[in-house]
């Protein structure tokens, strides 16, 4: 919960309180005020249904949707099939966004070895997280229902493909609640040009508004409007958060109103989250070690710098951060799309598995990796559009992959066929994803509900399970 | 922020022994929270066949042959003996089910059963009776406080005339009153309360600025935008639509005519240019451009976010659920969603130009300055070649035209099949598309024989004013309004195909990717390659095949074109020709012009008319006619998005989608409204206009209902019913079920009138208490549901700004336009796609009213969120009031409140009286009455202190001001203590 205002005290309560109570009366009214104000504070938490494996989660999601066949889903038949189409019984009625599907097959441009002693396939555009194998588990065999950027990204985030409902991110602070004093408990980074699902990513939905996703933005104010305008500097703010303070509990006394206490108490916060903000981007205290572990510039925005602010971040009580990297589609040149956006994601998202872990944060810290759909086995020539050699859309098959919290590492779960069109086995929908996040979280995804527009809702609508095989 | 949750103090009475059961509140809740889902209306999902919403079913034996319900006989009851059941697989609710009963709940069910087990129609389907109020009693006061004194309350006594000044025009208006407003009312409050505060009620109703306040609120359920949404989220011109409401509830339009003319205006008789701006309300759906989406999937989308909005709006149901499957709870079945859905679904989607006489008087200058110029160009011509002058080049132009000129006979289609889209035969042989495209259109036409062989066929590209960007293309996403994309065009004759030799184009320009495009590559087999026309919209162009052999008189010609790349753009306006002269070729020109060049001899206008052509596309002149081209150019409108209903020969069908998903389509459904409410008139059309006319019918029992309460929910902080979203099973019982009757009853008795409504509850004892609870009526009315006191709320996110923007004297009052940007921090659209760029307004516009931002769906405002306003994504009922630190750090150091102290610091330093009534005329500004004398002694202090601060130089004033001048210091004291009083939750919040 937000602190309580204790610095209002009952003596300047009985003092203000100029209504015509009686003292008594009027100091059970001030009691349950503040009580009131604690009780119906949506950021307290409500407590999860058991006991959780992760408490905090880190969702690295990879926009624009990775190649699952350049990176975690090696497939050498598509070699031997390149240059010809995809028999239509395996295509069956799928609808794409570009491409015709009598488009002809293109083999993966990238090796694969296999890695750790799970022995995972893991391609050699991606060497740093092949170093961190053991700790992964891979899931080749997940399904979407959508295939466009924003309502398949809108999907991830939210189960649902339009605009509107909550995201993960928001019903587990529903869910769970604040732990930071100082700090917003839901936190969004994005590192590329813009998303394509745009703030619905990082929407409460329905849910009260408090539940938002805080971005941290790569210009400006890491937190919209955290510095105080020019010229005024700390004593000054201070001292102006006193005089409103004391306005505001004369009002307070004045009509009784427990929303006054809460207020109070917001701007406490507020002032708090002016300290700590500039002081968790501030990367002086950061070793040099670590600094090149994730291959971190400390003044540029950039993933590393991201992924590096997320472990600050939870280590100062954040509950949930997603970490946007934007760049992933690659309509045209595959290989090229892959390996650039690889050099930029690789070795930060490796660095901050083993960084977790090597403090010890990897048990109750949920990291996971993905997009938001597939590539297709086929491939995209456009000369009218001057694309060659890329990849459309896919939402029949791709891949993710989650470490730490009760998740069983050193696992892949889940095959596609020879062709990597179809999940063979396994299969894992985005809602399972879901479900199985909240599980990790201590939450039964069919009771963690909202009741609005005349019904209950939640994160996986009316689907979902969890998937047993990832959990530890 | 939500405050409470606990159950209503009247939802249950607290000895069930003493009063009767009331199936409504007592019963009804049960069943329909932990029966209903399988055994409710849902057919697909009902258990053992049981069916528990409908009495002369629960009567029947279910599958397992066991009475469900013997009224009277509890012992016989399958129902009763299930919940008391200890077997877990016996038991009712199943324990699966999550859903279990209390014993309290139980007993309930077994004492209605034991009573007859009687059922009675739900309250919000039965059609409002106004009971009657005693004479000389206000009717708001007269319910409320009947519920008072059986609760042992009184009302509150009225507060005091700075705070109901404040707190009706925040209402009304929006905005508070400045001081000299304030102090003027008080004055005459002193002297005649009841008077003065009819008075300034009225005042108020008549400004402007209403319109605008209200408006703001109807904007929230029309789900307003300035950009279409998803991830492109480009900019769309709806604003006057927006402008169309402040103006229609300034003129306060009766509430039916309004909501006709928003849901049909253009099917209305003789439809006005505001009847057809109104429609766009069901137009605010969002848009996806994204490359390569299916655009008959998101206009589903869109259709299903109408069904769902009208509904909300309207009928205070929640119909989302039945767009899946049957309601589990509410009496509406799957099919019927889609019958409403059917009534709203047969309209195509166009843009509307809007008159602007400015816009037009440019133009005619233009027009003007082109003549003059026109007049000039011979002399331009460069004359270095004696032997080649204009005139001479003129001569020997039309020479090489003459020779050239064919005449073209119109292919007269017979037949014009498609896979979707309409084609129309027009009156000169054109056809023009209307209707839905697809990434993948085909037009197979059948054209009439012609008595001359045919040696080449021409296709005209023509514009008009229903497509999209005046055509020719149908493109209305993702690509430029008007685009559009041959791949291929094939010619077949007795089902063989035609070769084609060559083929040449006037113009050609591809939109998207650097390959080429032209007529050419329309005939190479290849649907990936064609001809396009980027750039030049709403202009006639031309291609022109030759074919390699050719085609005897006589023959039926079938000419095949497909159209499309990953977004649909088939061609809007087209004509095709033949000509039995194998020199043809296309050409840039007019065919009036062409027609004078098959003349053999030309009067003298009909000469100037080809000279001037000639001046005007001479290589020797271009720069010069570019001038002139670009003078002449059409005037851009203003435009707005509208309805405009599909022809008679062309309707859409719809579809029960199974699931609700788009790839699922069932049985076709008729318009059907729904079986629970009133009936549709026989005679009524069943159209779009029907619809509205059944919906706002004083028959209609919702929504009158749902209208009122949603009109006391904003100036009460809750509704009568408290879930103004759903006034369904599910939905919470109006805590004065009387009142809000009255109420319904009475808009439709004043000609469905917002003003009188507003101005009824406002003249009310009720709306007019004190926010200060006594003890008795915080214990008895813990929630202030009965309203024993004036609800603090706190004001909306424009209010806040607007208020600010007030106080500091900088509101700019100008009504309506395009929409405006306010400053914000560049990164608030750090991550909206495609490197949007927020250009804050420079001027007026930067202070205009908060209803006039612009509003990015993906990236919204970032003041406006912060304090709960919506992205305009989807219908919202009612806002959320939170309360959290980013509110605190948004009014302390967001740019637009720095402004906003900076300014109110300026005028405060500039007055000479002393500190105290500085402070005062602060107070007065900001939060609309004086300062005590503590808030006095603390203010005053905090300036001293600042002041000291500044005099030292530990402050900087010219920093904190913005501006570098002697005085400053001054200034920048006054401005800490103004930003310090806009930080205050008095300052945001109703009371």
């Amino acid at each position: 919960m937000l602190s309580s205002p204790t610095f209002y005290s009952r003596r300047h309560f009985l003092r203000d309180c100029t209504y015509g109570l009686g003292k008594v009366a009027a100091a059970g009214l001030l009691t349950d005020s503040l009580a009131q104000a604690a009780s119906s504070n949506p950021l307290s938490a409500r407590g999860p249904h058991f006991a959780p494996k992760a408490k905090r989660v880190i969702h690295l999601f990879m926009a624009g949707a990775p190649s699952q066949l350049e990176t975690f889903d090696p497939k050498p038949m598509l070699t031997k099939y390149e240059g010809r189409p995809i028999p239509p019984e395996i295509i069956g009625g799928q609808r794409y966004a570009f491409i015709r599907p009598d488009a002809a097959a293109l083999g993966p441009r990238f090796k694969f070895a296999q890695h750790g002693e799970s022995g995972a396939w893991i391609s050699e555009v991606m060497p740093h997280i092949a170093q961190v194998a053991d700790e992964l588990c891979i899931v080749r065999s997940v399904k979407t229902d959508q295939f466009n950027h924003a309502p398949a990204q809108i999907f991830f985030q939210t189960g649902f493909g339009q605009p509107g409902r909550p995201c993960m991110g928001s019903w587990a602070l529903y869910g769970l609640g604040s732990e930071s004093q100082n700090l917003p408990a839901f936190v969004v980074m994005s590192t590329g040009s813009g998303l394509s699902g745009g703030t619905a990513l990082m929407s409460s939905g329905f849910l009260p508004t408090i539940y938002n996703g805080v971005r941290f933005r790569n210009s400006g104010d890491p937190i919209l409007n955290v510095s105080s305008p020019a010229g005024i500097d700390a004593r000054a703010q201070r001292d102006t958060l006193d005089l409103v303070s004391q306005l505001n509990q004369k009002r307070l006394g004045a009509v009784g109103d427990p929303e006054i206490a809460t207020r109070i108490a917001s701007y406490e916060m507020a002032f708090r989250m002016q300290t700590s903000a500039p002081e968790l981007t501030d990367l002086k205290s950061e070793s040099k070690e670590t600094l090149e572990m994730y291959g971190c510039d400390p003044d540029k925005p950039s993933y590393a710098r991201a992924c590096l602010l997320a472990r600050r971040m939870i280590e100062r009580g954040v509950r949930f951060v997603n970490i946007y990297h934007e760049g992933w589609d690659a309509h045209s040149n595959v290989e090229g799309n892959v390996r650039k956006n690889c050099g930029e994601t690789d070795q930060a998202s490796a660095a901050l598995v083993k960084d977790l872990k090597q403090r010890g944060l990897l048990d109750d810290t949920l990291v996971v990796w993905g997009g938001e759909f597939g590539r297709t086995p086929m491939v995209e020539t456009n000369p009218a559009l001057g694309r060659a050699l890329g990849r459309d859309h896919h939402p029949q098959a791709f891949t993710i992959w989650m470490a730490g919290g009760g998740v069983k590492g050193g696992q892949t779960i889940g095959a596609t066929d020879e062709l990597g069109f179809n999940v063979i086995e396994d299969p894992v929908h985005v809602h399972d994803v879901q479900a199985t996040m909240l599980h990790l979280l201590g939450f039964d995804h069919e009771r963690l509900i909202y009741h609005t527009q005349g019904r209950d809702y939640r994160l996986t609508d009316v689907h979902g399970n969890v998937v047993k095989k990832i959990l530890a | 922020m939500f405050r409470y949750s606990a159950i209503l103090a009247f939802a249950l009475p607290a000895s069930l022994s003493a009063a009767a059961l009331d199936f409504q509140r007592d019963v009804r809740p049960i069943l329909s929270n932990h029966c209903y889902h399988c055994h409710g209306p849902d057919e697909q999902g009902r258990k053992g066949k049981l069916r528990l919403d409908i009495r002369e079913d629960a009567l029947k034996a279910g599958k397992s042959g066991e009475l469900a319900i013997v009224p009277g006989k509890v012992e016989s009851s399958e129902v009763i003996r299930r919940i008391f059941n200890h077997d877990e697989d016996e038991l009712m609710p199943p324990p699966e089910a999550k859903k279990p009963i209390t014993d309290e709940q139980k007993n309930i069910l077994k004492r209605w059963v034991a009573e007859g087990a009687e059922y009675t129609p739900h309250w919000a389907f039965v059609k409002p009776v106004a009971v009657a109020v005693p004479p000389g009693v206000h009717p708001v006061d007269y319910f409320i406080q009947k519920k008072l004194h059986e609760s042992g309350l009184e009302p509150a006594p009225e507060a005091d005339a700075y705070t109901l000044a404040r707190r009706v025009s925040l209402d009304l208006i929006g905005l508070q009153p400045t001081p000299a407003q304030l102090n003027a009312f008080v004055k005459a409050y002193r002297a005649n309360p009841q008077v003065a505060y009819e008075s300034y009620v009225d005042q108020l109703l008549a400004s402007p600025a209403y319109g605008e306040r209200w408006a703001r609120r109807w904007l929230d359920l029309a789900r307003y935008a300035d950009t279409n949404g998803y991830e492109k989220d480009r900019e769309r011109s709806i604003w006057p639509y927006r402008d169309w409401v402040i103006k229609a509830l300034n003129a306060d339009m009766p509430f039916d005519e309004f909501s006709i003319e928003q849901l049909a205006g253009d099917m209305l008789p003789g439809a006005t240019l505001d009847q057809r701006i109104a429609t766009g309300f069901n137009r605010n759906t969002m848009l996806n451009e994204e490359g390569g989406i299916d655009p008959l999937e998101f206009r589903f989308h869109a259709m299903t976010d109408r069904v769902a909005t009208t509904s909300a709006t309207w009928l205070g149901l929640t119909m989302q659920c039945t767009q899946c499957h049957t309601h589990k709870f509410d009496p509406i079945t799957h099919t019927e969603y889609y019958g409403m859905m059917a009534f709203l679904n047969n309209a195509d989607e166009p843009d509307l130009d809007l008159p602007n006489a400015e816009a037009d008087s440019q133009h005619e200058g233009n027009l003007k300055k082109a003549a003059a110029l026109l007049k000039q160009l011979p002399a331009k011509w460069p004359n270095d070649k004696p032997n080649n002058n204009a005139e001479t080049a003129f001569g020997q132009w039309l020479k090489t035209e003459r020779a050239r000129t064919v005449a073209w006979k119109t292919l007269k289609p017979l037949k014009a099949e498609t896979n979707l889209l309409l084609l129309t035969v027009q009156p000169d042989g054109s056809l023009l598309g209307s209707g839905d495209i697809t990434k993948s259109d085909t037009y197979d036409l059948t054209l009439a024989a012609d008595d001359q062989t045919i040696t080449a066929i021409r296709l005209e590209a023509l514009p008009d004013d229903s497509l999209p960007g005046h055509g020719p293309g149908m493109c209305n996403y993702e690509g430029p309004k008007g685009d559009f994309f041959m791949g291929e065009f094939k010619v077949t004759v007795g089902g063989k195909p035609v070769k084609i030799a060559t083929a040449t184009e006037s113009y050609s320009k591809n939109n998207f990717g650097k390959a080429a495009v032209n007529a050419l590559l329309a005939v190479d087999g290849d649907p990936q390659t064609g001809w396009s026309c980027a750039g030049r919209y709403g202009e006639r162009h031309e291609a022109v095949f030759v074919l390699a052999e050719p085609i005897p008189a006589g023959a039926t010609v079938q000419v095949q074109m497909q159209f499309g790349r990953h977004y649909a753009c088939p061609l809007g306006h087209f004509k095709l020709s033949a000509t039995s002269d194998a020199q043809a070729v296309a050409r840039d020109m007019d065919h009036d012009l062409v027609a004078l060049l098959m003349k053999p001899s030309l009067a003298e206008p009909e000469k100037q008319k080809l000279w001037e052509y000639f001046l005007l596309n001479a290589p020797e002149l271009a720069a010069e006619s570019k001038r002139i081209r670009d003078l002449r150019a059409e005037p851009t409108y203003p435009i707005t998005l509208v309805m405009r209903e599909r022809p008679a020969n062309h309707p859409r069908p719809t579809f029960r989608h199974h699931r609700g998903e788009f790839t699922q389509p069932k049985e076709e459904v008729p318009p059907v409204t729904l079986s629970v409410l009133h009936p549709f008139p026989q005679e009524a059309p069943k159209n779009r206009l029907g619809f509205a006319r059944w919906l706002m019918s004083p028959e209609n029992p919702l929504t009158p209902r749902v209208i009122v309460n949603r009109q006391w929910a904003t100036l009460f902080g809750r509704g009568l019913v408290k879930t103004v979203d759903d006034f369904g099973y599910q939905g919470s019982a109006p805590s004065h079920p009387e009142l809000l009757d009255w109420l319904a009853v009475e808009f439709i008795r004043q000609g469905w009138s917002m003003k009188k409504l507003h101005k009824l509850i406002v003249t009310s004892a009720t709306y007019r208490q004190r926010v200060q609870p006594t003890v008795l009526s915080l214990q008895n009315d813990p929630e202030n549901v009965l309203v024993s006191r004036f609800p603090r709320v706190r004001l909306e996110a424009e209010m806040i700004r607007d208020a600010m923007l007030k106080a500091a004297g900088l509101l700019n009052p100008k009504l309506g336009g395009p929409s405006v940007y306010p400053p914000q921090p560049d990164s608030v659209t750090e991550v909206a796609y495609g490197k949007f760029q927020w250009k804050a307004s420079t001027g007026e516009d930067r202070y205009r009213r908060s209803l006039y931002t612009f509003s990015k769906r993906t990236a919204p405002f970032a003041l406006y969120t912060t304090f709960d306003a919506p992205t305009g994504e989807s219908c919202l009922v009612k806002r959320e009031s939170s309360n959290s630190a980013l509110q605190a750090l948004t009014l302390m150091n967001d740019v637009i409140f720095t402004e906003g102290a900076q300014a109110l610091g300026k005028i405060l330093a500039g007055q000479t009286v002393e500190d105290a009534q500085r402070i005062k005329q602060l107070y007065l500004r900001v939060l609309s009455r004086l300062p005590d004398a503590d808030e006095l002694q603390l203010t005053l202090a905090f300036i001293d202190q600042q002041r000291a601060r500044l005099k030292s130089g530990e402050l900087k004033a010219a920093e904190i001001t913005g501006i570098s001048e002697k005085e400053s210091t001054e200034a920048a004291a006054w401005t800490l203590v103004a930003r310090a009083l806009f930080n205050l939750d008095e300052f945001i919040t109703k009371g």
